[in-house]
Parts: C-alpha cells; sequence; structure tokens
C-alpha cells in the first residue's frame, strides 16, 4: 500500500512536471523556428494552452494532497484544538462541496428545488461536445497515429482534450474526501498552506540562528 | 445589495480556513445560482478558459527561470558585485545588501525567495562585522520585498491581465520605482551608519569590481533577455519569459555549476592549459547535456515550479470567476457611481485605494487580491483621469508593504524563519525600514510622472480606452 502511495505522488509529480517542461520547449522552440527558420507551427499556442490546462486541473487535486493551497490559519489557530478540528474539517468539505458542484449541479438542483437554476456543469459540457463531435481549432493528430490506432480524422475531438475538467474535478472532490477523513482521525493537521514559502523556509529553519541568543 | 452576500460569504470562508481560491470560487458559484442563474456548465467552463489568456501565460515561465536562478551560486556571485559596488561606505554591507536584493529581484521576482537567497548569506556576513541581528534582519527584511516591483514580475504580469494594459509597460515602469525605493533605502541606511558607527568594507579596487561584475554577468544577462526582448520587440512577453527560462536552465546547468550534473566540475583544473581545457569543457558539456535534462536537480526545480504554478494559477481562475461575477452584476459600475457621487477626486481616491489594499493584503495573496480589487477600481481610476500604469504601480507597492506589516506579512514569517527570531523581535526590526517604504508610497501614489515617465519615453504616450 505504501509502495503504492509513493507511485501516485511519484506518477503525480512527474506529470506536472512533463506538462511544464513540454509547455516551454514547444514555446521556445516557436521562437527559434521563427527567428532562425522563418517558419512557424500554427497549433503552437493551442497546445501550449491545452497542456497547461492540463498541468493545472490535474495538479489542483495534487494541491489539495500536499497541502499547498493557500488560506488563512491566523483566526482559526486562535482557538482550542478541538474546535480548530472541526474548522479545518469543515474547510475539507467544503472543499469538496465546490468541486461536486462544478462536476455537476444537477443534484443540487432536485435538492433545492425549481427556485433556483442550478443545471449543468462540467460532465455535462463533455458529454454534449462528444454528441456534437466537433474538433480543436488548430491541433490535429500526425498522421502516422491515424493509421496506427485507427482514427476517422485527422481531428481532435474537443470532447478529449476537455476530458480534465470534469476527471480533474472529480480527483480534486476525491482528494478532499480523503484530507477530509484524514483530519478526523488525527492523521492531518491542515488543509491549507498558511503561506506559501512554507517549505522554503522549512527548508532553511534557523539557518542563522545564533546560538548563544535563540 | 446583493453584492454584500457575495463579500461576506468570501470573508466568512477565508476565516474558517478554506483556501483562498476555494473561498473565491465557492462564493462565486453560490452567488450564481441563487442570484443570477447562469448555467453551471459555462462556469466550470471558466476554470478551463483560464489559461487561454495569452498573458497570463508568461507566469509558469517566469517562475521556473526563477526557481533555477534561485540556486545559492547565483546570489553568492550578485551578492560578491555588490559588495564590490557600495560596500566601501559608511555601512556598505548593509547597502550591498539592498543593492544585492534589487539585482537579485530582476532575475527571481519572487519576494520570499530573494529574503532566502540574499539573506542566508548577508545576515550572517553582517553579523561578523559588527552588525545587530535586529539591523540585518530588517534591512533584508524589507529589501526583499523589492521582488515584487522590479520585473520581471508575476504581480505585474497578473495586474496587466486583468486590465488589459501591457505588460510591457508594466515591467517598464517598475524600473525607476525600483530604484528609488533601493536608493531610499540605503540612504536610511547611511543615515543610520553614521548614527550608530556601523563599520565600512575595505574598496577592493575595480580589478575586482570587473571580475565580480563579469562572474555574475551571465545571470544578469536574463534581464538584458526579458527586457531588451521585449521592447527590442523581438518577442512577447510571454516567449521571453519562455526564453528566459531555458536561459536560466543553461547557466544554472553549464556555466554556474551549482546542480545538475556537472556540479563542482571546475572550468579549469590546476595546471590545464587553456586548450585542455576547452576541449574537456566542450566535451563534458556535449556528455551531460541529455542527463541534465533528467537529473534530480532538474526534476525538483521543474516539480517546485509546476506546483506554485498550479497554485497560484488555481487562484487566478477562480478569482477570474469571482471577477465575472463581480462584472455581470455591475458592482463596479455601482461602486463608481458612489464614490463620484461621494465626491472622490483623484486624491482621495488613491487614498482609499492604498488603505483597501492595506487592508485586504492581509487575508489575500497578493494575485488573487490584485484580480479582485482591480476590476473594481479600474473603471473608477480611468473617470478620475488616474493613469492605469500609474494605478498598477500603486498597488504593487502596495503588495510589497502588505509583505512586512503584521500580522500576515510573508517575509516577516520567513525572516523569522531564517533568523530563528521570534516573530514579534522581526516585526519590531523590520519597524524602521518599513516607515521608509511608506514615505515611498506616499511619494509614487502622489507622483504619477516616477511610474509613467519611462514607459511613456521608450514606448510612446499611451491610449487609455474609457
Amino acid at each position: 500500500m505504501q509502495r503504492f502511495g509513493a507511485f501516485v505522488t511519484r506518477f503525480e509529480e512527474t506529470m506536472i512536471a512533463l506538462l511544464l517542461a513540454g509547455m516551454t520547449l514547444v514555446t521556445f522552440s516557436q521562437v527559434i523556428a521563427r527567428y532562425v527558420f522563418n517558419t512557424g507551427w500554427t497549433a503552437a499556442l493551442e497546445l501550449t494552452t491545452l497542456m497547461f490546462a492540463w498541468m493545472i486541473l490535474f495538479g489542483m487535486s495534487y494541491g489539495i494532497k500536499i497541502g499547498a493551497h493557500l488560506g488563512v490559519d491566523a483566526f482559526i489557530k486562535l482557538f482550542p484544538e478541538r474546535t480548530y478540528r472541526l474548522f479545518t474539517l469543515a474547510a475539507a468539505l467544503i472543499c469538496f462541496f465546490y468541486a461536486i458542484i462544478l462536476f455537476s449541479a444537477d443534484w443540487l438542483q432536485a435538492f433545492l428545488g425549481s427556485e433556483v437554476n442550478a443545471r449543468g456543469g462540467a460532465l455535462v459540457y463533455v458529454q454534449k461536445m462528444q454528441i456534437i463531435g466537433i474538433g480543436l481549432e488548430e491541433l490535429r493528430l500526425p498522421e502516422w497515429a491515424v493509421h496506427v490506432f485507427g482514427f476517422e480524422s485527422e481531428e481532435i475531438p474537443r470532447w478529449i482534450a476537455y476530458l480534465i475538467l470534469p476527471l480533474g474535478l472529480l480527483l480534486f472532490a476525491f482528494r478532499c474526501l480523503q484530507a477530509a477523513w484524514q483530519i478526523f482521525t488525527g492523521q492531518r493537521n491542515a488543509i491549507i498552506s498558511g503561506h506559501e514559502a512554507e517549505e522554503l523556509v522549512a527548508e532553511n529553519e534557523g539557518v542563522l540562528k545564533d546560538k548563544e541568543t535563540a | 445589495m446583493d453584492a454584500v452576500y457575495l463579500f461576506a460569504l468570501v470573508l466568512g470562508l477565508l476565516l474558517i480556513g478554506v483556501p483562498i481560491s476555494v473561498s473565491l470560487g465557492l462564493s462565486s458559484i453560490l452567488f450564481i445560482i441563487f442570484f443570477s442563474g447562469d448555467s453551471m456548465t459555462s462556469i466550470a467552463l471558466k476554470l478551463f478558459e483560464a489559461t487561454e489568456h495569452y498573458t497570463l501565460l508568461a507566469i509558469p515561465f517566469f517562475i521556473l527561470s526563477s526557481s533555477f536562478m534561485s540556486t545559492g551560486g547565483v546570489a553568492r556571485r550578485i551578492i560578491r558585485f555588490a559588495i564590490a559596488t557600495v560596500g566601501q561606505f559608511r555601512g556598505g554591507l548593509a547597502m550591498a545588501g539592498v543593492f544585492a536584493c534589487m539585482l537579485f529581484a530582476a532575475l527571481s521576482g519572487s519576494s520570499p525567495a530573494t529574503v532566502v537567497a540574499i539573506g542566508t548569506i548577508v545576515i550572517a556576513g553582517m553579523r561578523q562585522v559588527g552588525y545587530s541581528k535586529d539591523f540585518a534582519a530588517g534591512v533584508i527584511c524589507n529589501a526583499g520585498t523589492l521582488g515584487i516591483l522590479i520585473p520581471p514580475s508575476i504581480v505585474m504580469v497578473v495586474y496587466a491581465a486583468a486590465t488589459d494594459v501591457s505588460v510591457g509597460r508594466m515591467f517598464l515602469a517598475g524600473v525607476l520605482p525600483g530604484l528609488i525605493a533601493g536608493l531610499m533605502l540605503m540612504i536610511g541606511i547611511y543615515i543610520a551608519a553614521r548614527w550608530q558607527n556601523l563599520p565600512a568594507q575595505e574598496w577592493k579596487g575595480f580589478g575586482e569590481l570587473r571580475d565580480a561584475f563579469l562572474d555574475a554577468g551571465w545571470g544578469l544577462f536574463l534581464i538584458v533577455i526579458i527586457l531588451g526582448g521585449i521592447y527590442g520587440g523581438i518577442f512577447t512577453p510571454t516567449e521571453a519569459a519562455a526564453v528566459a527560462a531555458v536561459y536560466a536552465f543553461l547557466i544554472a546547468i553549464f556555466i554556474y555549476r551549482d546542480m545538475g550534473p556537472l556540479k563542482e566540475v571546475p572550468w579549469r583544473l590546476d595546471g590545464e592549459g587553456f586548450g585542455a581545457a576547452v576541449l574537456r569543457n566542450a566535451g563534458a558539456i556535449l556528455v551531460k547535456s541529455g542527463p541534465s535534462l533528467v537529473h534530480q536537480d532538474t526534476q525538483k526545480v521543474m516539480v517546485d515550479s509546476a506546483k506554485t504554478t498550479i497554485m497560484l494559477m488555481f487562484i487566478i481562475a477562480n478569482a477570474l470567476l469571482f471577477a465575472h461575477v463581480l462584472t455581470t452584476e455591475r458592482i463596479p459600475q455601482a461602486i463608481t457611481d458612489w464614490m463620484l457621487g461621494a465626491g472622490f477626486n483623484w486624491w482621495t481616491f488613491l487614498l482609499a485605494v492604498n488603505i483597501l489594499l492595506l487592508l485586504g493584503g492581509q487575508f489575500m495573496e497578493p494575485s488573487g487580491l490584485l484580480l479582485i480589487v482591480a476590476p473594481v477600481v479600474f473603471p473608477i481610476a480611468v473617470e478620475l483621469g488616474v493613469d492605469p500604469i500609474h494605478l498598477g504601480i500603486i498597488m504593487v507597492v502596495n503588495m510589497e508593504i502588505g509583505m512586512i506589516t503584521p500580522p500576515i506579512g510573508l517575509n516577516l514569517f520567513v525572516t523569522a524563519g531564517i533568523t530563528g527570531m521570534s516573530l514579534v523581535r522581526v516585526v519590531k526590526a523590520a519597524a524602521p525600514w518599513v516607515v521608509i517604504l511608506m514615505a515611498f508610497l506616499i511619494l509614487v501614489t502622489y507622483v504619477p510622472w516616477i511610474s509613467t515617465s519611462l514607459p511613456t519615453a521608450l514606448m510612446g504616450p499611451e491610449v487609455v480606452v474609457r
């Protein structure tokens, strides 16, 4: 189980790092192509943007897992341990709620009745796109891939490119539930990070600390 | 006033410890469900579309280049150059610390990273020659905030994206204020040094100055690439950032060799001839070019940068959602009408903006705060004849001050962390220098020329669309 956990972490980190590297290289090579070879690839921007979106939407659940999302913990830290824990638990469940509404709000509609309008969501969009079947604007599959995998055309279906939206939200919801459970059982203290440099400080904790006046 | 619910909801969620991103996003979603009834499909899509903002695409690349540049070696070289330049004055080491922070800010764009990289070396050095720890920590803690004012700066990219001003103009506008802020801190140090009789460093001559400059030059050339590239019309800010990221990678791995497979491999061995050294290095670089891409140091920088980008962009995406709700509810217009009706002029309006940002900066991450405040105050500013670039610089300086004022000041935490001092002691140590930055804020707020002169001179007068 532990080895599986390490594998998942490794997979998540490799994915986001590769997407970032991919974005950088595509954009950089476009500059070189334009100035050195006086050419360019029209789909470069679309590809970069897609990788950017995939990185963020895939990585946001990883952010919950490692507790990297920024928040304000100054207020809840004023309370005694038990109340603090309760607030943290509530925060984790609120995050779950957020992702689930965006994934699909139809259940909320059933719950709230017809006075309010809560319909649709990420899932509905992808389903619609799958039915309509339009492709991306610029980006095309390379010819060999069409032959090898037997696609109908070189067009990349839009629903596949946008698949990460519902998928990322589901992962996000899952990680929030997991965090809530960990907080409930006392394995975890917080869902947020109090400030963005927490890790940086931890790495350099007290490097300049005096021996005599500590 | 439905908008009151919206703001109350955000604040409530923030206080009970919900992440900033989700607080903004969920408040917007609930507001839409209960008050406007937009389809959730289009709202979910907004998360995806945040990445289609061409300007924002520069952010991951700037983060990446700054991560490669944040290795200890670059900071050490910059500090050597700074000491060779201003060290000989009274209080010279402290001034060199400020100067080093300014130079490092031009490479990194992150304030906490600046404090850690420069602070760990300079504070220790200052202690050795007889500065008090409080003096040293206070100076670096403040000078570190210049990171977001001196270009390239992520906060400026975010402002440009939120208000559709040009990133290039914003970067240029930050140059002069950055220099002035640094100079004001140095003058303050000089006066304090005279008064407290602090030591000066020995002048090591122009030879050392030249050598130190050449050594630091590889890193500092990054500024030339970014600014020169943008103003020379060679590339867009986004492309400049991607080029900078690749350049920073090459410098860190192959030139400075503080990380990666060539770490500790010297350029010239003892007694090695020039030709032999050239051949050996060329061979080493060729052989290690592949492994350098997958080396664990490179991987760590990539993963760290990706994490930072995701965290920041997730806030930005949700803040854009929030800003979208504000605009569809015509809240900026309502506030504009109210403010104009209440008789605000540009003078009192800017004062109000300053107070709002100083308060808001206590709770929010700078980019998120900017994305919320900018759409609200921007139309008012245009109406009152305030230059958008000038407004942007005021906002950035406010964010800076927010980092060094309690209760939630990022640089205070970082300084307390690395020095092992208590937070209260850091706050006290930083206080005299915060006063200087406050004076600087007033100067920048009421003298628009400081911000607008350079962009106007180099890029022509600006066209403001009302």
